[in-house]
């Protein structure tokens, strides 16, 4: 474990990544590497191929060509275990089985972790009650997940995400269907765990704003294709907005953050 | 939790007792102890009464039980759906179809045959099931739909080979297919016992997979789990347990759909804790049911089958009920 943990870093690369619906081809040739202890943003118009992308990065779909490398090892090759201790996946509107309390969702995050026969050890418990606390799921965790608003409900899929004590966490639209409030509250989150724990963070987005704020890293993409990468300044301009959503634009500074700011015309 | 399995224990015990005493021939609380303690005065009858005739019948009607109601605890996880039992998987229109079919082609067929020829079609019909149903990986909805669409198949299978069979041979097919324990006997009960231990062991020891796939394909992958590989098992598990319990008794329905969501309602979704409870319940509702068809219109001895329908179909009624609203 600790021989490789300078190359554990939840590194994620692909390169000349073609992935395919049976025949209909979503995303061609993208090359694409994830920055590690950033946060990324996925942004771009409906069937830009965001999602596709990400359920790739995670192993849940198979790519029909190209390289995907997850810090340097063959992604395609990992066992879905190996995969699973290294990237956390928070799936677009989850459905738990009913009755399931916050304590038991976050305890399958263990899953990765454990074996046939295998015991559930003080470590396990501790990836547990640290998953709880970095979310601020403590409280809730005796609660149902069907009797927590989506803010709380949201936040504890991510606690079980954490508990999986993977480097990279990779959210699949995690703020929509939220409220403003718990939108803030979830960036803030997702931000805080990659400046203090280490985190890889990557996260589809519909916001063009938040994601400038929030992220460190943007990825623009159009038709299966990245149309922009790098940091918020440099990829967010109006001609961007423009050719990838269709939107006139204009790009102020953000009077509170000084991120860019897309305002419609 | 344990006070819940000993009362469940308790209930189960009270059943077999009971249904070791009532019958044909009543024996009172005295004499089922003496027959079955040896003491006082011994009478041979109540001894033959109990040992030969009721003893293995019990047995067998609390195994069928217990294997039923671990299948359906299975299905209903590896489906995610509330509805779904381990009939959806054409285990029960296979071992009709295979039944009858035995019955028409064969002259005098002899009970074991039967048994044999329903495991079979049951093995077979949920084999062709899940590789219809398989295109690049499996998915639960894909599985139910194909399930109906050749449980229908195999059922107008049957109904047209009945149409051919000899009178007598067809309606004999038909009283096993009802689901019944009369003819068992401790060999037939040794044989099932047997033959559930590894499956059932099993289905324990897989339970935090079962927690698992419960919350959805794309989830559990996530979080690591072979989905594919983990459905195919759990499904040979099921053909094995439910395929078994048909051969043994025929149809005995709704216990598979019953007893997991009683165990649900007392012990919630852990399976470690569902498996158990619901396998104690499930010999309880078998039980009580061979019990109750022995003693509602004495001297006819309705099938167990026929009184867990009477039982299960208000129980459909009343899911689909509390789910009215539910539009997940």
């Amino acid at each position: 474990m600790t021989t490789d943990k300078t190359t554990r870093f939840g590194k994620i690369e692909g390169k000349g990544v073609h992935i395919a619906y049976g025949k209909r081809r979503i995303v061609e040739n993208l090359d694409l590497a994830i920055p590690e202890r950033r946060f990324t943003a996925l942004i771009g118009p409906n069937g830009s191929g965001k999602s596709t992308i990400l359920r790739t990065f995670a192993a849940l779909m198979k790519p029909s060509g190209g390289n995907l490398l997850l810090d340097g090892r063959d992604l395609t090759k990992l066992s879905t275990r190996e995969v699973a201790r290294k990237v956390g996946v928070l799936l677009q509107g989850p459905v738990a089985p009913e009755g399931l309390t916050v304590a038991d969702l976050v305890r399958q995050g263990r899953y990765p972790h454990q074996q046939l026969f295998g015991r559930w050890s003080a470590h396990d418990q501790e990836a547990c009650e640290e998953a709880l606390m970095l979310t601020g799921t403590t409280d809730l965790s005796d609660r149902a997940l069907d009797s927590l608003s989506g803010g709380q409900r949201q936040r504890a899929w991510i606690a079980m995400t954490l508990a999986q004590q993977g480097e990279a966490l990779l959210l699949d639209e995690p703020t929509t269907y939220l409220d403003l409030e718990h939108q803030i509250e979830l960036m803030k989150l997702i931000k805080m765990l990659v400046a203090k724990h280490g985190k890889t963070a990557v996260a589809v987005l519909h916001d063009i704003n938040q994601a400038a704020r929030f992220a460190e890293h943007i990825v623009i993409l159009k038709d299966g294709r990245i149309t922009a990468a790098g940091e918020p300044e440099t990829v967010i301009s109006a001609e961007t907005i423009f050719t990838v959503f269709n939107v006139k634009t204009m790009v102020i500074r953000d009077p509170v953050a000084g991120t860019p700011l897309c305002v419609p015309l | 939790m344990i006070r819940l399995i000993v009362s469940l224990t308790l209930l189960l015990a009270v059943l077999v007792a009971a249904s070791l005493a009532f019958g044909d021939v009543s024996l009172t609380w005295r004499e089922l102890f003496d027959a079955l303690a040896g003491t006082g005065e011994p009478d041979p009858q109540s001894a033959m009464i109990v040992f030969d005739l009721r003893l293995p019948r019990v047995l067998l009607a609390l195994l069928v039980g217990v294997a039923l109601a671990t299948a359906g605890t299975i299905t209903l996880a590896i489906m995610r759906n509330p509805l779904a039992e381990p009939g959806v998987l054409g285990i029960n229109s296979g071992a009709a179809a295979a039944a009858m079919a035995v019955i028409v082609l064969v002259q005098d067929p002899p009970v074991g045959l039967l048994q044999a020829a329903g495991f079979l079609g049951a093995a077979t019909m949920a084999l062709a099931v899940y590789a219809l149903a398989w295109r690049s990986g499996t998915s639960s909805l894909r599985i139910i739909l194909i399930g109906i669409g050749l449980s229908a198949l195999a059922t107008a299978f049957t109904t047209l080979l009945s149409a051919f069979g000899d009178i007598g041979d067809v309606q004999r097919a038909m009283i096993w297919l009802a689901g019944s324990v009369y003819d068992a006997s401790m060999v037939k009960v040794r044989l099932l016992a047997l033959w559930l231990i590894v499956p059932v062991a099993l289905a324990l020891v897989f339970a935090r997979e079962l927690d698992l796939i419960r919350f959805g394909d794309l989830s559990a992958r996530s979080l690591g789990q072979p989905v594919d590989l983990v459905r195919g098992l759990m499904i040979v598990l099921v053909t094995v347990l439910s395929g078994a319990a048909v051969a043994a008794c025929g149809l005995i329905g709704f216990v598979g759909l019953i007893a997991p969501h009683m165990a649900r309602r007392l012990v919630g979704g852990a399976h470690a804790r569902l498996l158990p409870v619901a396998a104690l319940i499930g010999a309880c509702l078998v039980v009580a049911a061979d019990l109750a068809g022995r003693i509602i219109l004495p001297p006819v001895q309705l099938p167990a089958g026929i009184v867990t329908g009477l039982l299960g179909a208000p129980f459909f009624a009343y899911l689909l009920w509390i789910r009215r609203h539910d539009h997940r």
